[in-house]
């Protein structure tokens, strides 16, 4: 088996896309899922480095098992609707504390997605997406939805989350740097969503390689020394 | 299962009666019948000129409804006589041939008796009155005899302390309750106007999302063939097949009043019947499962199938979480926690409504030459690791090996039904296939309070046929399970497995050689004592003129009817010839096996049993192929550290339900 040398989490409540997010990312198209039981897992080959990715279930009845998931990741993807403020609220809620298990550097993105039912940007087919042939219509632009979570509402966010981690702002990426508006139906942002945060987490594999420290989720280490074990660099 | 246990037992008391002798020794139980002799003998009565008679005109009724040309031999389906089918399971013929003799004798004597039969049903005027004196008296003399008897049927125990006309009351509530919701149809009778076949509506509209969007004040949401809710017990709506929970709240209130209500005397609400409709309800727990149905099912198919409803529920979330979830709080809404797992409901009642495996509680497994299905197996058996408890490899939804660790053979076996749940489970999440999915399952038999870890996984993406499923006790093993897929993967791409599975078809029943015969559904009792584990059915591919979906639904409601006379808690049966317009159906049950089987038409009787004594034989020549033989076990040599220290990792809900079943390992 291909050791994976990094984790990537993808995290956000019911029905926010996050299974079709990633869908669009590794099979270029968009398709009507069901809801995720448990987790997913997949490994995406970034240049020499493995990633695991995790995309895991919303619902409420998996909500045990996220710590585990989130055990040693290096990014953390919170995922919200922008049609939907409970969505978001959710967010802060119920998930960040899952990611206290996260290695203690974790990259964090606040990702809205189904920006194409709000923004006429995003709806207009990716030209990426259409060089793929979309099968799907592109969404019908005369009756947008009502955007219920703007990008300040993210960023904001995404500076409480670097408090609650007791990070320094300066030291961390910027917040609108990781604040993306994306739609899986069209596409819209995807790409840049992952290929950013798949090049983030490069320098901190490098950076364990160097340190001769596996940074691989080593189920016999993670039990040794504890659930922190990742965090010790 | 506690209920299980009181209906074989009603089904035996009732054999011994009518039928002592030959029983007597046979069975070698005559515990329960000194005991309660009269019950026995309303029994008997019962059944001599009542309620399957009628029922069993009502059938043929509906049935020409549609077909206008009447069938000649109309009374030929009477040919269930108990008496004859009796002695010819009871003898346990030891040759195929002798079976198939004995066979025909029972059904030549039962002839003589058609008459009889014929008349018996003529003279009754009223019949549902009937039924329902009968089945009053019969519950006064249940309660009078044992004391107390949950296990009745609600008429019986309403019954106990109302008068007739109560009881008779309670057929009423139906139609409202079908139609509560808006302008609700004045009477049973002009409802059932609507399409002509009722199949044809239910597959068109299936077609997913629209149904939880659904108008439930339309005709069309009436018109369903089969609804079902689940509630709890503050009323809150948890589920429905059809339409949106919320817009149903107000009906689903109604029913919680009937639950009360009947509760409140003390007894406990079973089913309604109206003209059209059966509702059956099963409590379990804090929830509430209602099935309103207008299909032939008997109530005990309904009630099986609310069950399983429940265990699928009970998968996800296990019985102990949803027993302190409503201990803690009365009004909880559940479909917080189920949010999302409503299609893996549906999923499951469009299975259901479609496979035979739920009818028969038998597992369905691809036919395979037996040294490719060891040769899968020892992959399976090759590729463990600490804590995996099963390993079960699946194609086309069926099963093609299961492996064991050996301490969980030892103290439990594997229901068929947590297999079902677990295939449904893999057919409903399939829709993204590419990646390896980790998920807390609880098998409710197995152990209706502790989790597994499933790892499910295709070998053979992008197609996905081709399924492994691996149980694991510990919930942070993923890793060193998914290194168990790649073992198997790699086993089975050095020796071309996936190549052979892909080659596999199921059979068809032309194989078997025997003309005339149709279909056929065949479930062994003794597979080999060791192998016990797993009940196992086999039956052919549907073909034409089973091909379109209408008729194969069809079918499958003539093989349901038949499966409903056999197991009647009243008035169980062991053989049934069944001229139905299109085909001709016999249905046999011995100690040995459950086999029912499909004609055409024309077929005669002698033809018919000669078929199935070929049949027979065919599937004993077969027996290796059809069924898996001798399951394989492993041992993963248990580290016990390891697996209590999984279940205390962390404080998260899952592991406060986690079980002392890991302490076995």
């Amino acid at each position: 088996m291909k050791k994976p040398d990094v984790k990537l989490v993808i995290l956000g409540d019911v029905n926010v896309g996050k299974t079709s997010l990633l869908h669009r990312y590794t099979e270029r198209r968009f398709k009507d899922t069901v809801s995720t039981v448990g987790g997913a897992f997949f490994l995406k080959q970034w240049g020499p480095y493995n990633i695991s990715i995790w995309d895991t279930a919303g619902r409420e009845q998996f909500h045990g098992l996220g710590s585990m998931y989130c055990r040693g990741a290096a990014a953390v993807v919170l995922t919200y609707d922008v049609t939907n403020w409970q969505s978001f609220a959710e967010l802060e809620d119920r998930f960040l504390a899952l990611t206290d298990t996260a290695s203690a550097d974790c990259i964090f993105a606040i990702v809205g997605n189904k920006a194409d039912l709000t923004d006429e940007c995003a709806s207009v087919p990716h030209p990426e997406a259409e060089r793929d042939a979309c099968p799907c219509p592109s969404p019908v632009s005369t009756t947008k939805s009502h955007k219920q979570v703007v990008k300040e509402d993210a960023v904001a966010l995404y500076k409480r989350i670097l408090k609650y981690k007791m990070l320094e702002e300066k030291q961390c990426q910027a917040a609108e740097a990781m604040c993306f508006e994306t739609s899986a139906k069209s596409g819209y942002n995807v790409d840049l969503l992952f290929e950013t945060l798949f090049d983030m987490v490069v320098p901190g594999i490098l950076r364990k390689r160097a340190e001769g420290l596996s940074q691989t989720v080593d189920l016999m280490e993670c039990k040794g020394t504890g659930p922190k074990s990742s965090c010790c660099y | 299962m506690d209920r299980k246990h009181p209906e074989n037992e009603e089904a035996l008391q009732s054999k011994s009666l009518s039928w002592c002798s030959p029983c007597l020794i046979d069975h070698a139980e005559p515990a329960p019948i000194s005991t309660n002799v009269t019950l026995d003998v309303g029994d008997s009565e019962l059944d001599l000129d009542g309620p399957s008679l009628i029922e069993r005109d009502s059938f043929d009724n509906e049935l020409l409804e549609k077909q206008t040309e009447v069938v000649i031999a109309e009374r030929a389906d009477n040919i269930d006589d108990d008496e004859k089918e009796d002695k010819c399971g009871g003898l346990h013929a030891e040759s195929l041939d002798q079976e198939g003799e004995q066979m025909q004798n029972a059904l030549n004597e039962v002839d003589s008796y058609k008459s009889t039969f014929s008349l018996a049903s003529k003279v009754q005027p009223k019949e549902d009155e009937c039924i329902q004196k009968d089945k009053c008296e019969l519950g006064k003399l249940d309660i009078e005899d044992e004391g107390s008897s949950e296990d009745r049927d609600l008429s019986d125990s309403v019954s106990t302390d109302n008068t007739l006309e109560d009881s008779s009351e309670f057929g009423r509530p139906a139609p409202v309750l079908a139609g509560s919701t808006g302008n609700h149809i004045e009477g049973p009778g002009g409802r059932m106007s609507g399409p002509s076949s009722p199949l044809l509506e239910q597959s068109g509209g299936s077609s997913a999302l629209s149904h939880r969007d659904e108008d439930v004040t339309a005709e069309s949401w009436r018109l369903h063939r089969k609804h079902v809710f689940v509630l709890s017990e503050a009323g809150k709506p948890i589920y429905s097949r059809y339409g949106n929970e919320e817009a149903l709240s107000s009906t689903m209130g109604v029913m919680m009043a009937l639950v009360s209500f009947v509760q409140s005397g003390e007894n406990v609400i079973r089913s309604i019947y109206s003209e059209d409709h059966k509702v059956v309800f099963v409590q379990q727990g804090p929830l509430v499962l209602v099935s309103v149905s207008r299909g032939r099912q008997s109530e005990q198919q309904l009630r099986k199938e609310l069950q399983y409803v429940y265990y699928q529920i009970i998968s996800m979330l296990t019985q102990g979480s949803v027993a302190r979830i409503f201990e803690r709080k009365k009004n909880y809404d559940l479909r917080r926690l189920l949010a999302g797992s409503e299609k893996i409901l549906d999923g499951l009642l469009n299975f259901v409504d479609s496979d035979p495996s739920f009818l028969l509680s038998a597992v369905h497994c691809l036919p395979l030459s037996s040294s490719l299905r060891d040769s899968l197996s020892l992959i399976l058996q090759k590729a463990i690791t600490p804590n995996l408890v099963f390993s079960i490899l699946i194609a086309k939804n069926q099963l093609l090996t299961i492996v064991q660790e050996k301490a969980v053979i030892e103290d439990a076996r594997l229901e068929p039904a947590d297999l079902h749940l677990l295939l449904n489970l893999i057919r409903a999440s399939s829709a993204f296939q590419a990646g390896e999915i980790w998920t807390p399952i609880c098998l409710p038999l197995f152990n209706p309070d502790g989790y597994f870890y499933a790892y499910i996984s295709y070998l053979d993406p992008p197609e996905c046929t081709v399924c492994l499923l691996l149980l694991s006790t510990d919930k942070e093993a993923f890793y060193s399970v998914a290194e168990c897929k790649r073992r198997i993967e790699e086993s089975m791409r050095t020796q071309n497995s996936l190549q052979s599975i892909a080659a596999i078809q199921s059979y068809s029943v032309v194989q078997v050689g025997v003309s005339d015969l149709r279909h056929f559904m065949y479930k062994p009792f003794d597979v080999p004592d060791n192998c016990k584990q797993l009940t196992q059915f086999t039956s052919p591919e549907m073909e034409a003129p089973y091909s379109i979906e209408e008729e194969r639904h069809r079918l499958f409601d003539m093989y349901r009817y038949l499966h409903s006379r056999i197991h009647s808690s009243s008035r169980p049966l062991k053989l049934i010839y069944h001229v139905a317009e299109k085909e001709t159906l016999l249905a046999w049950v011995t100690s040995k096996f459950e086999l029912y089987t499909c004609f055409s038409p024309l077929v005669t009787k002698t033809s018919a049993i000669n078929a199935i004594t070929k049949l027979l034989r065919w599937i004993k020549k077969e027996e290796d192929r059809l069924f898996i033989r001798y399951p394989p076990k492993y041992s993963t040599t248990p580290n016990p550290s390891k697996g209590s220290r999984g279940a205390k990792g962390g404080s998260d809900r899952q592991d406060m339900t986690d079980n002392g079943f890991l302490s076995l390992l």
